[in-house]
């Protein structure tokens, strides 16, 4: 990520949700642009209840017999079982959809230039395939100290600490759509990244602001993270 | 004016230095916070609050729990409000309500000399004669129906839901709810505790549990603070758990949120509700339950009268005679229909206190005030046998009248969860079993009354449960047992001038119940439809038992027999809003969204997308239309197809598995070409379409309808676990964002955003390519498909969502010169009707095969198998019924109102045929054109066929040869 000012109309690839967030400082990505901070206190709102828009960091996922093993010589943590997640020291989180199913996170620090990296990294045969949740999936990340309640009023999975500890991962309905859910952490904050059909980016925020709103929840720029 | 109280420590819930004003018929009133509005009512002396269902009889507080429909009263926006539930605000508007007139002076208690012609069912056998008479009395009896009266400007306001997830759930925070939740929570499990009053204590907050009364608040005070301060345990008060569905799924309502609880154990200490004693008059302000006069002064501190008589069948009452005694009422009499009572210490108390008990007798009649407004004495009786008394009595006066005839355990939930409910006459005692491996009850649900009992059943049935959590608890699980009797056997008695009720909420009496089985309505259940006992807001809570009772004697069975009648939730009544909760209804957005509504797009859903009908005012439409379809066939024009599906399909399988899946053959479709797709199910039915492009060998990327792509890619998923084909399937359809590039220019407008050659020749029609969109930001990859379901030289363009809106914008700024104009669903189906392309789902059925839809040229008959292909033989082998054809009318009729819509009927003499999927006036031709099912016999080219229009009136349609535009193809393949 560059340090600089953008606005996100004038960048080729757009999050679906720039309008909504207008009111928003954006910083640019490799291609995008991404909302940097809000106010002043983006911080102490994300420590509390937040709500950022990560879609436009890069992410990417290889499904196949292979797959594990591809990311293994690729350099990444590979969890034992499915629905669980691993975040690496750099910060991409890797997650396990399935036996053979993961997807890979790009972390904050970068905006998901190593992921880029390790997607251009040729697949290995036929039963390794890359996935294209880069586009189908938008991806907005809660924070704070509600997540577990402002989930406990979209999905019906018990998200408190001691069932939903980090690393876990729910592939469920929130407000009803499909959703990946993911408890992992960002700069040392405990967060729920939700992936979802693109085409919900709109809906979703609107209904997480809304029950967010119980908790005094608000947009937060990555900033807040202490990007 | 608050009215005289009682001195602390009466009156646990109010806060004296907080009055409270409202009004009540336009009277004000002044209460304290906390009282409920039948408190501060009764505080004030003000004892009427509602009239009777059906006789209109005035009515007062009988359990000051919420658990009957007498205080029922009318808030602005809120009917059918229980006055002894809902607290009193400051300059809270209540008025009463079911009467004409006044509350006071209501003319419809004439109804209530009229009670002989009005019997149980009155109203099957009248109102219908003679013929035609029903539509007047309609009217008169819709009139008087219903109680409160809705406020349609009424805002539901915001309501919501919410999942919680607890070790142990506690339905009742009483002694035994308390008990089992510390038990729990000490053992490390989490727990919830519900209960639907504001403090928690249960019968601690207002019972007397011993001669003194000394024990209740000490063993309260010290249980509350214990279950408060637990870090384990939380407490929700004011909170009704309305029902329970399979494995402990418990739906809690507090305010204006339905919690949806998930409980691995779940305990029901919800407590038992008093029973009334049926003697005529029963129902007069001033009779109430025992339990009511102790909470009005215990919770409230309200005096609940002057001088009491109290009616006795069981122990109880001699505890509520003590306090009303110690508060300054003058007791009168204890009347107790046994023989004596079961603890001698507690009548020796009551004789000490001045009370004169009266053994072997009722009350079997109350007698009113004037108009009925309360009660002024008792007759009392010798009980003579059962429901029998002596011709002579002794008239008591009072005007309070406090009755315990027994307690039946709160049953509803636990009869939910399938648990069994019995009665064992010769003791006159309740026991449910029967019960869910895990759901536990304690407390008086259990039939356990006596305090010390209570707390070990409420800690016995916590161990239980935390045994099963895998808990193994620290010390043996104690029997508890609880020989105190509660329940007098027959507390009815039948009066010659009746009204003595047997269900408050619907004005039943003894003999509408006996009536119904004389009738022939033997079964409980059938009782209950006929009289509509169990029926009102209380939900049989106290007609339940006296219902069986009588039911029982009348058809000489036992009460175990009886029964009682069904207990369905909701357990109390609850609001639709409460239901709907915050409703969520989800849309998607393509990435090109916002630009079509800066467009003035006039957006419509298809799925769960939304998408461009077309662009300008609707009531512009078909104007907005014509000018899209004009620029279409003329110049160049583009409209977002990112919401058609799209499935990705990789490996070396994957040629294989698209001839599996789809009907025509696949294995040798070239790389760079698109073919066709039809999707037959087992069937033989044309369930989806689209177009397959193939990139590589072992790569291809399919299109499906907008609609059906989620139903497509769970079937190909499911035939794939079958077939074990090395296939990689994936629903991209999110992934990319798509446009449809069409017209005569359209290949002006991409050459100039493509270094792709985009010549005829090397991009003839049918083929595909992956190349770049060149944008001034930089290069988006896409993949461009040369496609024809418009019927003009057309290209699809797909991008990678996150750059659709960049190729939205790239696309018009690129085609301005040529006049460019977006085109939306509406145009695109007129346009494609003109070239009779389908669109399954709209011009097909359930019942539809290729054969009908003259889709025979895209199976394939070489290969040996395809989903459905046996099916499709055999139906397209049978002898034909219908076919889908192509049809025109003469453009004038559409001026006339008689153009054909969708679904309208295709006629063959008086016979439907066959009907309409597809019609628009098509300003290309000039002529209404359309797609219908007819009949086989009236499908030629030229045939005339008859369809009946709106407003019943019939037209005349000719077949017509598809495509009905550009029949040599020309122009789509130029």
């Amino acid at each position: 990520m560059t340090d600089t000012m953008v606005t996100p109309g004038d960048t080729l690839a757009r999050s679906g949700l720039y309008r909504k967030i207008a009111d928003a400082e954006f910083l640019s990505t490799p291609e995008s642009a991404i909302a940097a901070s809000y106010s002043a206190d983006d911080s102490e709102q994300a420590r509390n209840c937040g709500l950022c828009d990560l879609t436009p960091v890069i992410r990417t996922g290889w499904r196949g017999k292979t797959a594990a093993e591809h990311l293994q010589s690729l350099g990444y943590p590979v969890p034992e079982n499915p629905n669980q997640a691993l975040t690496k020291d750099s910060g991409e989180t890797l997650v396990r959809l399935s036996r053979t199913e993961f997807w890979v996170l790009g972390s904050l620090q970068d905006m998901g230039t190593a992921v880029t990296e390790a997607a251009r990294q040729p697949s290995p045969g036929s039963d390794c395939y890359p996935l294209f949740c880069q586009d189908s999936h938008a991806w907005l990340m809660l924070s704070g100290d509600h997540c577990a309640g402002v989930m406990a009023k979209l999905c019906g999975v018990d998200m408190r600490a001691q069932s939903f500890p980090p690393g876990s991962v729910a592939q469920t309905s929130v407000a009803r759509i499909n959703a990946i859910v993911v408890h992992h952490q960002v700069a040392g904050t405990d967060v729920f990244s939700l992936l979802f059909d693109a085409g919900y980016h709109a809906y979703l925020w609107d209904v997480l602001q809304d029950a967010m709103a119980e908790f005094s929840g608000a947009p937060v720029g990555v900033r807040a993270f202490g990007i | 004016m608050t009215g005289e109280r009682l001195n602390a420590p009466m009156g646990l819930l109010i806060n004296r230095d907080q009055p409270v004003s409202f009004s009540f018929e336009g009277r004000h009133y002044r209460g304290y916070a906390g009282d409920s509005i039948a408190s501060a009512l009764i505080g004030n002396g003000q004892w009427l609050m509602s009239r009777s269902f059906k006789y209109h009889r005035p009515r007062s507080v009988l359990t000051m729990a919420g658990q009957d429909a007498n205080t029922l009263v009318q808030l602005a926006s809120d009917p059918n409000v229980l006055a002894d539930r809902t607290p009193v605000s400051e300059a809270l508007r209540v008025e009463g309500q079911n009467y004409a007139g006044s509350l006071e002076g209501d003319r419809d208690a004439l109804l209530n000399h009229f009670g002989r012609f009005m019997p149980v069912g009155f109203y099957y056998r009248a109102f219908y004669k003679p013929k035609g008479i029903w539509d007047w009395w309609e009217k008169a009896i819709r009139k008087k129906a219903g109680l409160g009266v809705v406020d349609l400007n009424a805002t539901a306001g915001y309501h919501d839901k919410e999942f919680l997830h607890y070790d142990v759930v506690i339905i009742g925070a009483g002694p035994a709810g308390l008990s089992a939740a510390l038990t729990a929570a000490d053992a490390g499990v989490s727990v919830l505790l519900v209960d639907e009053n504001p403090v928690i204590g249960g019968a601690l907050t207002y019972s007397r549990f011993d001669p003194a009364g000394v024990h209740a608040d000490g063993l309260r005070n010290e249980l509350s603070e214990k279950v408060l301060n637990h870090t384990n345990i939380r407490v929700m008060t004011e909170a009704t758990c309305n029902a329970w569905f399979t494995d402990n799924w418990l739906p809690v309502i507090q305010g204006k949120r339905l919690y949806k609880v998930r409980a691995k154990e779940c305990i029901v200490a919800a407590g038992a509700y008093e029973q009334h004693v049926v003697f005529r008059n029963n129902d007069l302000p001033g009779v109430m339950m025992c339990s009511a006069a102790d909470r009005l002064m215990k919770l409230y501190a309200v005096r609940p009268g002057k001088k009491a008589v109290i009616l006795a069948g069981n122990d109880e009452a001699y505890l509520t005679a003590l306090a009303l005694a110690e508060q300054g009422v003058h007791v009168a009499a204890l009347i107790d229909m046994r023989d004596k009572a079961q603890d001698p210490a507690l009548a020796d108390a009551v004789a000490e206190a001045c009370i004169n008990i009266k053994t072997g007798m009722t009350v079997y009649e109350a007698l009113p005030q004037a108009g009925n407004k309360h009660i002024r004495a008792v007759d009392v009786r010798a009980i003579t046998g059962q429901g029998k008394v002596a011709d002579q009595g002794e008239i008591i006066d009072c005007d309070l009248l406090c009755m315990s005839a027994g307690f039946m355990p709160a049953y509803q939930l636990l009869c939910q969860a399938g648990a069994r409910l019995s009665y064992d006459d010769e003791r006159a005692r309740f026991e449910i079993t029967d019960l869910q491996p895990h759901l536990h009850i304690a407390g008086s649900v259990n039939g356990v009354y006596t305090l010390n009992a209570v707390l070990a059943d409420g800690k016995a049935k916590a161990l239980k449960a935390l045994e099963l959590l895998g808990k193994a608890p620290a010390e043996p699980v104690p029997a508890v047992h609880c020989e105190k009797q509660m329940n007098y056997h027959w507390p009815i008695f039948k009066h010659p001038q009746a009204k003595e009720f047997v269900d408050f909420d619907e004005d039943l009496q003894i003999k509408d119940i006996v009536n119904a089985t004389r009738i022939g309505y033997r079964d409980v259940q059938l009782v209950k439809r006929f009289s509509t006992v169990g029926m009102g807001p209380s939900q049989g809570r106290h007609s339940a038992l006296p219902t069986a009772r009588l039911v029982a004697d009348a058809t000489e069975r036992s009460v175990s027999e009886t029964g009682v009648t069904t207990a369905r939730p909701p357990f109390n009544a609850e609001k639709l809003a409460v239901i709907a909760g915050r409703a969520f209804d989800p849309y998607r957005q393509s990435a090109m969204h916002h630009r079509h509504v800066e467009l003035g797009a006039k957006m419509i859903p298809a799925g769960s997308w939304q998408r461009p009908a077309f662009y300008g005012a609707a009531e512009n439409r078909l104007e907005c239309i014509a000018k899209e379809a004009h620029a279409v066939r003329n110049k160049v024009a583009v409209i977002d197809v990112s919401t058609l599906g799209g499935i990705e399909l990789r490996g070396p399988d994957a040629a294989e598995f698209m001839n599996r899946i789809y009907t025509f053959g696949f294995l040798k479709q070239a790389v760079g070409r698109t073919r066709y797709a039809v999707l037959t199910n087992e069937q033989g039915v044309v369930i989806d379409d689209g177009v397959s492009c193939r990139f590589a060998e072992d790569c291809f990327y399919v299109t499906a309808t907008t609609t059906g792509v989620d139903s497509v890619y769970r079937n190909m998923t499911r035939w794939n676990a079958m077939w074990r084909l090395r296939v990689d399937i994936s629903n991209v359809t999110s992934a990319f964002a798509a446009v449809n590039l069409a017209g005569p220019d359209s290949r002006k407008v991409l050459e100039k955003i493509t270094d792709l050659d985009v010549s005829a020749q090397a991009f003839p029609y049918l083929d595909c390519h992956e190349a770049d969109i060149k944008t001034a930001a930089g290069n988006i990859p896409a993949r461009l498909l040369r496609v024809g379901f418009v019927g003009e030289l057309g290209y699809e363009i797909h991008v990678p969502s996150r750059y659709g809106e960049a190729l939205w914008d790239v696309v018009m700024q690129a085609g301005a010169e040529f006049g460019i104009t977006p085109f939306g669903v509406e145009t695109q189906r007129l346009l494609r009707l003109e070239k009779g392309h389908i669109i399954v789902s709209q011009d097909t059925d359930g019942m539809s095969h290729p054969g009908e839809l003259s889709l025979g040229w895209a199976i394939n008959r070489k290969k040996p198998f395809f989903v459905g292909c046996r099916s499709v033989d055999i139906v397209m082998n049978a002898k034909q019924t219908r076919k889908l054809v192509g049809f025109t009318l003469p453009a004038d009729l559409r001026h006339k109102g008689l153009k054909p819509e969708e679904g309208h009927i295709v006629l063959r003499g008086d016979d439907i045929s066959g009907n309409i999927t597809s019609c628009e006036y098509s300003p290309a031709l000039d002529a209404i054109i359309g797609l219908g099912y007819v009949g086989i016999d009236q499908a030629d080219t030229g045939s005339q066929f008859r369809i009946r229009v709106s407003g019943g009136h019939e037209v005349q349609a000719v077949v017509t040869e598809l495509p009905f535009y550009d029949a040599d193809n020309k122009r789509q393949e130029m």
